[in-house]
């Protein structure tokens, strides 16, 4: 499958003015300023097929925004190349701008004081959508994200949710092949933390759409994004599908035990008991040193088991477990 | 799902996204109607205060001075023209420091528009509800007031040199938004820019009035093309004195829009570099 993105060792180096301290040594900063520099994105590559979701994670100030900016064309690298749907971004940002969809989980694109329908008609015009065209992606976008009610009151009327609803229908509307999303579900509740990711793996696997996403919400690399890269002090650190990335980090599984009676008596090694309510035993089994099978067959030969369920552990232990690794 | 292919990166295209903002700008002011009521009621106060001083003063004609020349309560309608202008331009600095400042300007670079047109025609459009409610205002105002009506022909002067002003003001408060790129905020140079908008554009006084060597400095400063001009139409209407004016005002809209031109791009590709 051919590339979406390709880049080749990206680098950004924000360059500050260093304060001086004292009245004199101030003015003389003003003739001859002294700078600070802070490498933010150290050479990064990768690549993004085509139809791929793909999570940019990392700790706050990683360089994950940084890295997303400039491959949406707004941050010019001070080295390195990218190329996103054929374009070099810092150089043909405003081409590039009628191929991708942007949405800025804290930043509105949308006109606040007009009603929703008329802010989608002033993004026709900026897109030089055709009416006929626009008015079919419209309806059937209004349709998929649920928003037609919505489509006659003004955006600061909506609420949070609706908002985001409205803003990724308004990052489609001219449709884009690629689609960056930061942190889209920022002070979402979870009812639409869980509708916006549906929303948006629907779109890309019925539409074919490449989807980058930033998030510190675990829920939306585990639910949207196939693929997860992690970035740390502006060095990619890991690049590998979901699935794998919590094979790898984690070798642990949860067994929760709905059980007739309060507790159950079982001491085996590499379980360690978890703190539940009475009547329910949850245990973190380290694959490593003991198999699931065992422990469950262990478990139902103490009798009045009522139900048993086996999980991953969630998303955010991966991450935090990838984070202390790194730091480690 | 494709997008169509790009054609806007032309002037139409531009054009018509532009002409869709200012579209917009005049549709978000009038649905908002009770500002801009209350801004036309904010108009009448602070006329009847202007016009209860600048009558008296007017009625002085002190000898020796060019107020001689004033008609009867000239200087009441004159403040009310420049009023009007003032009190319709929009604050376009705040929101440009605001986008700039704050880094809101990001989801604007990523459209296929320039930003800064887009925000241009927004204001205009806004501006445009403004200057039709207030000038509803001043009609009434005058006719309340039972003061004598200017001609016709000085009320269409005045008109096209009042909205044409009014767009050269949106212009000066650009290029006074757009130092947000260098300065932390915009209010220094803004209080630079009203006080010679006082002094030079004639706010409070025709620049008619003053000695000849400021009379001269004020006149070619963009500040009389976006006040004066318009002012002096009321008090003493001239074809020739109007079609200098809008030579004057045509030559600041370009040197102006040189000037935000040279600026934007300037400051953009700081922004780019991740300075600002």
């Amino acid at each position: 499958m051919n590339p979406a993105i390709t880049v080749q060792e990206l680098r950004k180096t924000y360059r500050f003015p260093k304060g001086r301290r004292g009245f004199l040594a101030s003015l003389a900063g003003l003739v001859s300023p002294d700078y600070v520099e802070l490498e933010a994105v150290g050479g990064v590559s990768f690549e993004i097929a085509a139809g791929e979701r793909v999570a940019i994670i990392g700790p706050n100030g990683a360089g994950k925004s940084t890295t997303l900016k400039m491959l949406c064309g707004v941050l010019e690298p001070t080295a390195g190349a990218a190329s996103v749907l054929g374009f070099t971004p810092w150089r043909q940002r405003q081409a590039l701008a009628y191929e991708i969809g942007v949405v800025f989980g804290q930043r509105s694109q949308l006109w606040t004081e007009l009603p929703v329908r008329d802010s989608f008609a002033l993004l026709r015009q900026v897109y030089d959508q055709p009416q006929a065209a626009f008015a079919e992606r419209l309806s059937s976008l209004v349709d998929r994200f649920g928003v037609g009610e919505l489509m006659d009151q003004p955006v600061n009327r909506l609420s949070l949710g609706q908002r985001m609803r409205c803003e990724i229908v308004a990052s489609l509307l001219h449709g884009p092949s690629l689609l960056f999303l930061d942190e889209p579900t920022i002070g979402l509740d979870v009812t639409a933390k869980a509708a916006i990711r549906d929303f948006i793996r629907e779109q890309s696997l019925n539409e074919g759409q490449t989807v980058v996403l930033t998030s510190h919400d675990t829920r939306d690399i585990e639910l949207v994004c196939e693929r997860v890269i992690v970035i740390d002090a502006g060095r990619i650190v890991i690049d590998e599908p979901t699935g794998e990335l919590r094979r790898r980090f984690i070798a642990r599984k949860l067994v929760t035990l709905r059980s007739q009676a309060p507790t159950l008596d079982l001491d085996l090694p590499g379980v360690t008991r978890r703190p539940a309510e009475p009547h329910t035993t949850v245990l973190e089994i380290d694959t490593k040193a003991t198999r699931v099978d065992g422990v469950i067959a262990a478990a139902l030969a103490l009798g009045g088991i009522e139900d048993v369920t086996i999980e991953d552990p969630p998303m955010e232990e991966v991450i935090h477990e990838i984070f202390a690794a790194i730091r480690r | 799902m494709r997008s169509s292919p790009p054609s806007g990166a032309n002037l139409l295209g531009t054009t018509r996204a532009a002409l869709a903002a200012y579209r917009v700008g005049l549709a978000s002011s009038l649905a908002a109607w009770p500002v801009l009521l209350g801004r036309a009621i904010f108009y009448g106060v602070c006329l009847t205060v202007l016009t209860a001083f600048w009558d008296k003063v007017g009625a002085a004609r002190l000898a020796g001075t060019l107020a001689t020349r004033l008609p009867p309560g000239g200087l009441g309608v004159y403040i009310g023209v420049t009023e009007w202008i003032t009190l319709s331009v929009t604050p376009i600095q705040l929101r440009l420091e605001d986008d700039i400042r704050s880094g809101a300007l990001e989801p604007h670079l990523l459209r296929p528009k320039p930003y800064l047109a887009q925000t241009i025609a927004t204001e205009a459009g806004n501006m445009t509800a403004r200057l039709g409610m207030i000038a509803l205002g001043a009609l009434l105002i005058l006719t309340v007031s039972g003061r004598v009506w200017p001609s016709p022909l000085a009320l269409a002067f005045v008109g096209v040199l009042g909205v044409i002003g009014g767009f050269i003001g949106i212009l000066l408060y650009c290029l006074v938004g757009l130092s947000a790129f260098w300065l932390r905020k915009v209010l220094p140079p803004l209080l630079i820019m009203q006080k010679l908008m006082f002094l030079l554009g004639g706010l409070f006084a025709p620049i008619s009035l003053y000695p000849p060597a400021l009379r001269a400095l004020a006149e070619a400063s963009p500040f009389a093309a976006h006040l004066g001009f318009a002012g002096l139409q009321i008090i003493a209407p001239s074809a020739s004195a109007f079609c200098f004016a809008l030579a004057l005002q045509a030559f600041w809209i370009l040197a102006l829009s040189g000037l935000i031109a040279l600026a934007w791009r300037a400051g953009l590709k700081r922004t780019l570099q991740g300075v600002v």
